[in-house]
Parts: C-alpha cells; sequence; structure tokens
C-alpha cells in the first residue's frame, strides 16, 4: 500500500468517525423516555435549537425535584431537518423499535401533520406542541392532541385591536406558502371578508426570495391601511427592511407570530423592526405562574431571549409530566386517557384538551399582540396584559429619526 | 397624466429596477459556472456552495475584524481562486481523467463537493441564520420624476446597485480578459478545443486550473456583494446553484456575453413575473423560460451553432 492510498483510507475513517454518532449511553434504571422529533438543522433548526433547550430545561428541573412518581424524565430528540418524510421515519422508529408509549413535538405544521399521522396509525398519543395549522386537529384523530391554538386563533388578538382601536378599511396581506402561513391567512381573509375590510392583495410567496421589491411596489401602490405578512425569520427582517427602502407608509406593518416574534427579528431587521407588531401567543410579561421565571431562567442559562416557542416546549414537557403522573400505568392507553383528562396551568398559559367544531383535543387560549417600541418587543393588546401602550398609526418612514 | 397610469408606471419602473439590479448580480453567479461549463465541459453543481462558502468568509472578516463586504472582496476572490484551482487540481482533474463506466462523473462529483461543504459549514457554524448588519443594508437612493403633471418616485437601493455596478466591472474586466490576454486566449482555445489546443503547446490542465479557479472567483464575488442584501446559512447554496444552472443554459453553454444576457433574462421574469402573474409561482418563470429556450433555441438565446 502506498503512502497516498494509506493517508486516504486515514481520511476516510476520520470522515466516518466524524458522522457516525457516539453509542447512546446506557439508559439509568428507573427512566421514562419519550421521542422527540425537531428540525435542529435546516430552514428551521433555529426554532428547533430554542425548543430543544427549552424542553432539555423543564426536564431538567422536573427530574431535579425528583422526577415523576420516583421515576425520572429522560427525552430522545432526534433531527427531522425540518422534513416531513424524515420525521415521520423518526417516529415509525420511536414506536415500533424504541417503543416509547408517547410521542411529543416538532416544529413546522407539514412535520406535526405528518407525525400525526403516523401516531394515528400505531394508535400512540401525540402530542403537539408548535404545529398550527388548522387541519392538525380537524382529522378527528383521537390520539392527537394540541397544546398551541390552531393558526386561525392565532389572530385573535389582532382582530380585536382591530375593532377596538384600528377599524382598518384595507389590507394587503403576504404569506408563506407554507401549512402554516395558508391557515394564519386565511383567517384573516375570512375574517376582513365578513367584517367589510377590503383585501386589496392576497400573495403567497416561497421562502428564500432575495428580493420582495416588485411585490413590495405594488403593495405600496395599493396603499392598503395594514400590511399583513406571515413569514418565517429570514423573510420577515427582509420584508421589513425592504418595505423601509420603498418607504410604504401603512397606519401598521402587523406579523402573523412566528418570525415576527423572534429576537433575531430584531437584531436583523435592526431599524426597520421598530413599531412592527405582530399577533403573538405568549410574551415574558404575561401573567401566568412561572412565565417570568421561565424567560429569565432560559435567558440566564442559555444567554439568549426564549420567545413563545420556548414557552410552548418548555409547558409541554410539564403538561407531559403532568400525565405521567396521573397515569395508571406508562402505556399509550392509559397516557392517552391521562392525557385527555389535563386541566392545568403552564408557563404558556392554562392547558385543558376540548372540543368544538371540527376541533378534537385542541387546547384554547387568548392571543395577544406585540408590538417593537424601543427596539424591544413589548405587549401591547389586550390592554389588560400589556406592557407598554401601542403606537398606532405608526410614523412615517421618512419622519423617523 | 391620471394618477392611477403615473402609478401604473411607477409600478413598472420599480419592478424593471429590481429586475435589472437584481440580474447584474444573477449574471455574475451565471458568467463563473457558464465559464467552467465552456472549458470542461462539466456543469458545476458545487457552484452555489462555493457562493456560500465566500459568504462565510465575508460574514467573518466583517464580524471579527469589520471588514466591509465590498472591501472583503479584495481577500475573498483570491481565496476563493485559490480554492477553486485546488479542488480542480485534487478533485475534479483525477476523476476526469480515470477511465469510467459513466461519462457524467465528474458532476456527480461536483454534488458531493456541495454536499460536503454545506454540511462541513452547517457543522463548524451551526444552522443559524446570520446577517452581516452593514449601515447601508437599508440605505436607499430616491429618484422623483416629473412626468405629465405626476410625479413617479423610484427607489434604488444602494447596497444592490452597488452590487451590480461592481458585477458590471468584473463582467467587463471578464470579457477584457479573454479577449485580451493570452491567458485569455489560452482558455478560449481550450474551450473550443481542448486536444488541439494541447497540440499548440498550451498546457491545458494549468488552464482548467485556472478556469475553475477564475469561476470560482467570480462566484465568490457575487456572494460577497449578495452578504449586505441577503441572509446567509449553510443550506443556502441549493437555490443558486439551480439559478446558475438556469442562467448558464439560457445563455448557452460557456457563452460568456450570453450567461450576462441570461441572468438579466432571470432578474426581469423573476420580478416581472411576482407583480403581474403571481408572487407563489416566482421561481417558476425562471424554469418556464428556461424548458422554452430547451426546446426552441437548444444552443441558448446567443448559442452559435457548432459543427459536431
Amino acid at each position: 500500500m502506498t503512502t497516498r492510498k494509506l493517508f486516504a483510507l486515514l481520511a476516510l475513517a476520520a470522515a466516518i468517525g466524524l458522522f457516525v454518532p457516539a453509542l447512546p449511553a446506557p439508559a439509568e434504571a428507573k427512566a421514562f423516555t419519550v421521542g422527540i422529533p425537531l428540525p435542529l438543522t435546516g430552514a428551521e433548526a433555529k426554532f428547533g435549537e430554542m425548543e430543544k433547550q427549552a424542553y432539555d430545561m423543564a426536564v431538567d428541573e422536573i427530574n431535579a425535584k425528583g422526577g415523576v412518581n420516583g421515576v425520572k424524565l429522560a427525552l430522545d430528540i432526534q433531527d427531522s431537518g425540518g422534513k416531513p418524510e424524515t420525521a415521520t421515519a423518526i417516529v415509525e422508529k420511536f414506536i415500533t423499535i424504541n417503543k416509547y408509549p408517547i410521542v411529543v413535538g416538532e416544529y413546522t405544521s407539514q412535520c406535526s401533520y405528518a407525525v400525526a399521522g403516523v401516531c394515528e396509525k400505531y394508535n400512540v398519543p401525540y402530542l403537539v406542541v408548535t404545529g398550527a395549522a388548522d387541519k392538525i386537529t380537524q382529522q378527528g384523530w383521537k390520539n392527537v392532541f394540541r397544546l398551541n391554538p390552531p393558526a386561525s386563533l392565532y389572530n385573535l388578538g389582532v382582530f380585536s385591536f382591530f375593532e377596538q382601536v384600528a377599524r382598518p378599511k384595507t389590507i394587503a396581506i403576504l404569506y408563506e406558502n407554507t401549512d402554516f402561513g395558508n391557515s394564519t391567512s386565511k383567517a384573516m381573509k375570512d375574517y376582513c371578508d365578513s367584517h367589510g375590510v377590503y383585501v386589496v392583495l392576497s400573495e403567497g410567496y416561497q421562502a428564500g426570495a432575495v428580493d420582495f421589491k416588485p411585490i413590495l411596489q405594488k403593495v405600496k401602490s395599493l396603499r392598503p391601511d395594514i400590511v399583513y405578512m406571515v413569514s418565517y425569520l429570514m423573510d420577515a427582517s427582509l420584508l421589513m427592511r425592504q418595505s423601509k427602502e420603498l418607504d410604504i407608509n401603512p397606519q401598521a406593518f402587523i406579523g402573523g407570530g412566528a418570525g415576527h416574534t423572534l429576537p433575531e427579528f430584531l437584531q436583523n431587521a435592526a431599524e426597520a423592526s421598530e413599531y412592527c407588531m405582530s399577533a403573538t401567543l405568549w410574551t415574558p410579561q404575561v401573567k401566568y405562574p412561572g412565565a417570568k421565571e421561565f424567560f429569565d431562567n432560559f435567558k440566564k442559562k442559555f444567554n439568549k431571549e426564549a420567545d413563545y416557542h420556548g414557552a410552548e416546549a418548555y409547558a409541554a414537557a410539564y403538561v407531559l409530566a403532568d400525565t405521567l403522573k396521573r397515569s395508571k400505568a406508562a402505556t399509550s392507553d392509559d397516557l392517552r386517557a391521562s392525557l385527555a383528562g389535563t386541566d392545568m396551568m403552564t408557563a404558556f398559559g392554562p392547558v385543558k384538551f376540548v372540543s368544538w367544531g371540527q376541533f378534537t383535543n385542541q387546547n384554547k387560549m387568548d392571543t395577544l399582540v406585540l408590538q417593537v417600541v424601543g427596539k424591544k418587543y413589548e405587549t401591547v393588546w389586550p390592554s389588560t396584559a400589556a406592557s407598554a401602550k401601542f403606537v398606532y398609526p405608526v410614523p412615517r418612514w421618512r419622519e423617523r429619526k | 397624466m391620471s394618477p392611477q397610469l403615473a402609478g401604473q408606471i411607477e409600478l413598472l419602473g420599480q419592478v424593471l429596477i429590481s429586475g435589472i439590479l437584481l440580474g447584474g448580480l444573477y449574471a455574475l453567479i451565471g458568467l463563473g459556472m457558464s465559464l467552467i461549463m465552456g472549458v470542461m465541459k462539466i456543469i458545476n453543481l458545487a457552484h452555489g456552495e462555493l457562493m456560500m462558502v465566500a459568504m462565510y468568509m465575508t460574514y467573518w472578516a466583517f464580524t471579527l475584524w469589520h471588514v466591509d463586504p465590498y472591501v472583503s472582496l479584495l481577500i475573498v476572490c483570491p481565496l476563493m481562486f485559490l480554492l477553486g484551482v485546488a479542488i480542480q487540481k485534487f478533485l475534479i482533474t483525477p476523476v476526469m481523467e480515470a477511465e469510467s463506466i459513466l461519462p457524467q462523473n465528474q458532476v456527480l462529483l461536483t454534488v458531493g463537493i456541495g454536499l460536503v461543504l454545506a454540511n462541513l459549514a452547517l457543522l463548524l457554524f451551526t444552522a443559524n441564520y446570520r446577517s452581516v448588519p452593514v449601515s447601508y443594508a437599508s440605505k436607499t437612493i430616491y429618484w422623483d420624476l416629473k412626468l405629465g403633471g405626476q410625479t413617479i418616485s423610484l427607489s434604488i437601493s444602494y447596497p444592490f446597485l452597488t452590487a451590480f455596478g461592481i458585477a458590471v466591472l468584473l463582467g467587463a474586466a471578464l470579457f477584457l480578459f479573454l479577449g485580451m490576454t493570452d491567458l485569455g486566449r489560452m482558455i478560449r482555445a481550450t474551450a473550443q478545443d481542448k486536444r488541439a489546443a494541447a497540440l499548440m503547446g498550451i498546457n491545458t490542465r494549468k488552464i482548467t486550473y485556472i478556469t475553475f479557479g477564475i469561476g470560482a472567483a467570480l462566484v465568490g464575488a457575487a456572494g460577497a456583494l449578495l452578504d449586505p442584501v441577503y441572509y446567509l446559512y449553510p443550506q443556502i447554496g441549493g437555490p443558486f446553484t439551480n439559478k446558475a444552472f438556469v442562467i448558464t443554459i439560457l445563455g448557452g453553454l460557456g457563452n460568456i456575453p450570453g450567461a450576462v444576457l441570461g441572468g438579466l433574462v432571470l432578474g426581469l421574469a423573476e420580478s416581472l413575473g411576482s407583480v403581474y402573474v403571481s408572487l407563489g409561482y416566482k421561481d417558476a418563470f425562471g424554469f418556464i423560460i428556461f424548458v422554452l429556450v430547451l426546446i426552441f433555441l437548444p444552443r441558448g438565446l446567443l448559442g452559435k451553432g457548432r459543427a459536431q
């Protein structure tokens, strides 16, 4: 063997070594393991990472207090890359090989929906934590429970803001072509149609566009009172930056959650994010017990700010602990029955699974409106939960300092 | 003139400006791929990933040493040139010279290089989105035109305009280099007929190294120029590889002026399509034109017929 070949072999061996994960450590004697698929790579990795940290934090807290009925909680978090087919494969493995009796998590609606289908097939309870498309809890699936409100209810806070303060006459809607974007923007469109707000434009877009200026120029020429956007992180920043460049001046820019609520949005959009509003499910200023502690501890531990995604994951771990505590045995059937009986308060808000209309096993809660004021997120609506007074209508770009 | 008409003209003007400025950047991305295509006769499917590497270089230069992205072109382009030469010398050339069953092996190799680069970036820099928050990121030049009693106000993004200007300069420099210098002539000779060029005493192997290096440097420049207006993450390369591919085919394989035209056509098609048809199908317009060109002008918009 020549030296060159030897080197090649060594390099190959090193490369394989890099990509083969370390063997899992043998599980502790008394641990209850839960399988969680999450996007830890790919475009949604930012959200997946925050949720993983929140799950870990909650489980550490629970275990530090002696676990659940003397049993420690353990998490098996696996990377789905935000791809439904990968998430499906992971959950199939969780159920058939690992024999986990319950599945929690995922981030995007597409992935959550795919995972829900698998869990229903194997009759294993599944707690949806973030996926918000309405259809996930509209299939009559008895194994699927959802902690977060469905996308069509994300806007409730915005609607009441419209009715009591803004009273807009026209609106332009831009949304990312995803399950979440479609559900949220459709709810907004339906509301506007039935409440006499004229929708001047409603356009879906594919993520990853470099330049939104052509469509934004069209928005500008239509002069809507409100520009409503449903976007993930970077598109949200680009939309705001380019709106500023084009000097588009509606009464308010309002986001439909997701990207517009992330701390990174403030950094990336910088001064263009000022006064931008967004629907949100949770802010650190909510008055639920444990919310502020969660936010402070999270910041201390990971040196970054948690948004509602982190709060959802954190609450999900507590819901799981509560379910396990009340469950007769750690089997899928008992856990399902116990999950259905959940009625508790979490840092994210009250959790109780109810069925109404087409929805089954769906948690229902009030949603809020936040606004960027002085480079910080402030809760501005409803006024009972507000941490700052809203700014409406927002100043024109050229009149700002 | 009615205000409505003025509004429509304003919209069209803005769309054309955006399309052309974006097209300039696209052209720069396409140029590198077209050059590589012309000389090596392979589609470099790691092109977008090379751009990603350059974007990270620019990002780190800015974050660590506060080097302005436009200044960092002076560092990024030479580094990308060396990376390109290394890839050609140590990876592609050995595969090109090996006898193999599949003649497309080199193309598969570039796919592999792209995957390695993207995952290496993921490993080193995590999946975080990053952006280069330069002070002029949303600086805009407003251009007010008086037309028939109405004011039409157009806005031109400063970083986009700068990127366009630099792209034009680099394109012109490449054109002069290929047309006027001995090395440029050698590259063109190798592209036309590798064996004949070798017989004329040209070291064609060295020419391929240099060509890949220049291609990588060009797409690296595009990456650096894109940083102030866009964002970056490890998987950003894929969509841009697709765009470069479309541009290269549009312009005619290996045709340098064609790549410039292809970039502008793609930029304009995306802008116009997203406003006058539907934003959701933005990415489809490029591919529709791509398919039409393949059917009706299989040699590309500027492709010259060549006897086989």
